[in-house]
């Protein structure tokens, strides 16, 4: 099978400065990706060579094998839903939502029967004599959303759509994006920079950082296994320790660290400067079996955060962030022995 | 005590300030309704007479059409004209493109004496002869920068997403510009309309460079004045000033409902 969306040694400069190193992506048909990065990681200038916005410097973008890299916007299988919503002003909610479909030239009580279709699919059945302006922020966003999805594009491009919704509604949008995503099999390409989003609503999450791609899997691998240090700080907290290894010895290795020793297992070159990356809910308070002892830390502040306490601990020469149960009962000013599996530490170079 | 005086002097002053910028307009509308044969005090009308003399002035009534058919004339000109200009520049974004908007906007600092003059220069040399055409091309030449100015300032980056949604979903440039960004700039294109074609309806001096036998309105009040004040060109006057408070109530009207729709 074919991918849906390949880029093939894509890269983009914008007067001299690049902003999307030379890469290759393939996304799978039925896929939710989404591209994950820091303003000005280049996430949306990748979204907008899928839709016909931006022109590559150099590589060739296809779509379902067919390269588009020179056609434009109309004539790509694509539809993008825009962060500012970009709906038409002058037209009613049914208006906006059957253009696409009047440009494709299908006759008037099909394409409002389509139209009206779609309003009922996100949820705003009866509204298409509307105008725009009597809408809030959620309902624009699901027009735009109903208006892209109308003209059934093999792939539906969203440029932070969510970005400006207050947060429960943010989250209640996320659902009605998979369940939509799941039910039109449509691939579905999402640029955000709140790795909570991603997480939440990815098949697969494209970290993007500087116009590289950091790492890309399941959102489980990409928190749990990050790649790199940049993948590893960006989704989610980190304590990162750096460290050198100090012996290697069959399937194990010493790493000196600020901590004292650790033994970890897998392969490692002696003398190499690598970074051992530890989530805060990691941290343990209690040995685990095949665990390893961090050595004692002293909470210098601690924050409530409903279902777990952020505490902020002080050992000899680091600074780690423990996630801990409620229960434990910690206060400021107390020490504890941290532990971690031995399982859960990630290695990268570096 | 002193917040009271404040308010009080705060309503003074906007009174005083109204009225010298109103007052003369309120006595030349006033002494149309005249009895008499001067427009000076005393006040002996009110009387229609010298209205009724204006309606049946040819000069005036024909200055009055040539000055509404210069006026809507160069006013659909300078608005077509501007919007290109404006779409252009801020769609197409080139090396020049501040040098091309310097180059737009700069008849706006030059006098209308010199651009009539430049005209007039331009108009021998061609072998144009002056006429109604010469003063409606010359008020497309003065009203261009503000219609351009306006429009430019309508066609903004959210305008631009709204106008990429719309290629996006097949639309071709022609059904872009005609269904999309005409639609959006709707009120903004019939203010620009309306500012123009009131700068024309008052022009005088370019008009009167530009004409010899068919003559704009503000121009046949001009050659009437030399014969002295007559309570009939205060009835002319105060037409001229009538049309022109109606289009400018239309152009706030206009922008006050595009104001309302962008929010």
């Amino acid at each position: 099978m074919t991918d849906r969306v390949t880029f093939r040694g894509v890269s983009k400069s914008y007067d001299g400065h690049q902003v999307v190193a030379p890469l290759d992506l393939s996304i799978a048909a039925g896929e939710f990706v989404v591209l994950l990065g820091p303003s000005g990681s280049g996430k949306t200038t990748l979204l907008n060579m899928i839709g016909g916005f931006a022109t590559p410097s150099a590589g060739r973008v296809l779509i379902d094998g067919e390269d588009v890299t020179d056609l434009p916007p109309a004539r790509r299988p694509t539809a993008t839903v825009f962060q500012d919503y970009a709906l038409f002003p002058h037209m009613s909610l049914a208006a906006n939502v059957a253009f696409g479909l009047r440009m494709k030239g299908m006759a008037k009580a099909e394409r409002l029967a389509r139209a009206a279709a779609m309003l009922d699919l996100v949820g705003l059945a009866g509204f298409g004599g509307r105008g725009v302006h009597q809408l809030s922020g959620g309902q624009r966003q699901r027009v735009a959303l109903a208006r892209a999805m109308a003209v059934e594009p093999k792939v539906l491009l969203l440029d932070e759509p969510l970005g400006a919704l207050d947060l429960a509604l943010r989250r209640q949008m996320q659902e009605e994006l998979v369940r939509l995503q799941k039910r039109s099999g449509a691939t579905f390409v999402h640029v955000t920079h709140d790795q909570e989003e991603a997480m939440s609503i990815a098949d697969r999450i494209v970290v993007v950082n500087q116009g590289r791609i950091e790492d890309m899997g399941p959102p489980d691998r990409v928190y749990l296994k990050p790649a790199t240090l940049f993948a590893a700080t960006f989704m989610g907290e980190s304590n990162i320790i750096a460290g050198r290894v100090a012996r290697v010895n069959g399937q194990e290795f010493l790493v000196e660290t600020a901590l004292g020793p650790v033994a970890l297992r897998g392969a490692a070159v002696p003398d190499d400067a690598i970074h051992l990356v530890l989530r805060p809910e990691q941290l343990q308070l209690t040995p685990p079996t095949d665990g390893i002892a961090l050595g004692r830390a002293r909470v210098e502040e601690l924050s409530f955060q409903g279902t777990h306490c952020r505490c902020h601990c002080r050992m000899e020469g680091l600074d780690l962030i423990l996630r801990a149960p409620v229960a434990a009962g910690l206060r400021a000013g107390v020490e504890v022995n941290l532990y971690a599996a031995r399982g859960d530490v990630v290695v990268l170079d570096g | 005590m002193s917040a009271r005086l404040g308010a009080w002097a705060s309503w003074a002053y906007l009174g005083v300030a109204l009225l010298f910028i109103f007052l003369p307009v309120l006595v030349l509308v006033q002494f149309s309704f005249q009895e008499g044969l001067a427009p000076v005090p005393p006040f002996d009308g009110p009387s229609l007479k010298w209205w009724a003399k204006v309606m049946a002035n040819r000069k005036i009534t024909d200055g009055l059409w040539n000055s509404l058919l210069v006026g809507l004339g160069s006013a659909a000109m300078a608005t077509i004209l501007g919007f290109l200009a404006a779409y252009a520049l801020a769609r197409r974004k080139h090396r020049l493109s501040g040098l091309y908007q310097f180059l737009l906007m700069a008849p706006i600092t030059v006098s209308y004496l010199i651009i009539g003059m430049g005209l007039q220069i331009t108009f021998n040399h061609l072998g144009l002869g002056k006429s109604l055409w010469a003063i409606g091309i010359g008020h497309v030449v003065i009203n261009l920068p503000l219609t351009f100015a306006i429009l430019y300032s309508q066609l903004g980056e959210h305008q631009a997403n709204i106008e990429r949604a719309a290629y996006d979903l097949g639309a071709s440039d022609a059904r872009v510009i005609l269904e999309i960004t005409v639609p959006m700039l709707w009120p903004a294109l019939l203010a620009a309309f309306f500012i123009a074609a009131t700068l024309s309806w008052d022009e005088f001096v370019i008009a009167f460079l530009m004409s010899r036998f068919d003559v704009t309105l503000p121009v046949v009040i001009w050659s009437m004045l030399r014969s002295g004040l007559s309570p009939e060109l205060n009835a002319a006057g105060t037409l001229v000033f009538a049309i022109s408070i109606l289009a400018v109530a239309l152009v706030e009207l206009l922008l006050w409902r595009a104001r309302r729709n962008a929010n």
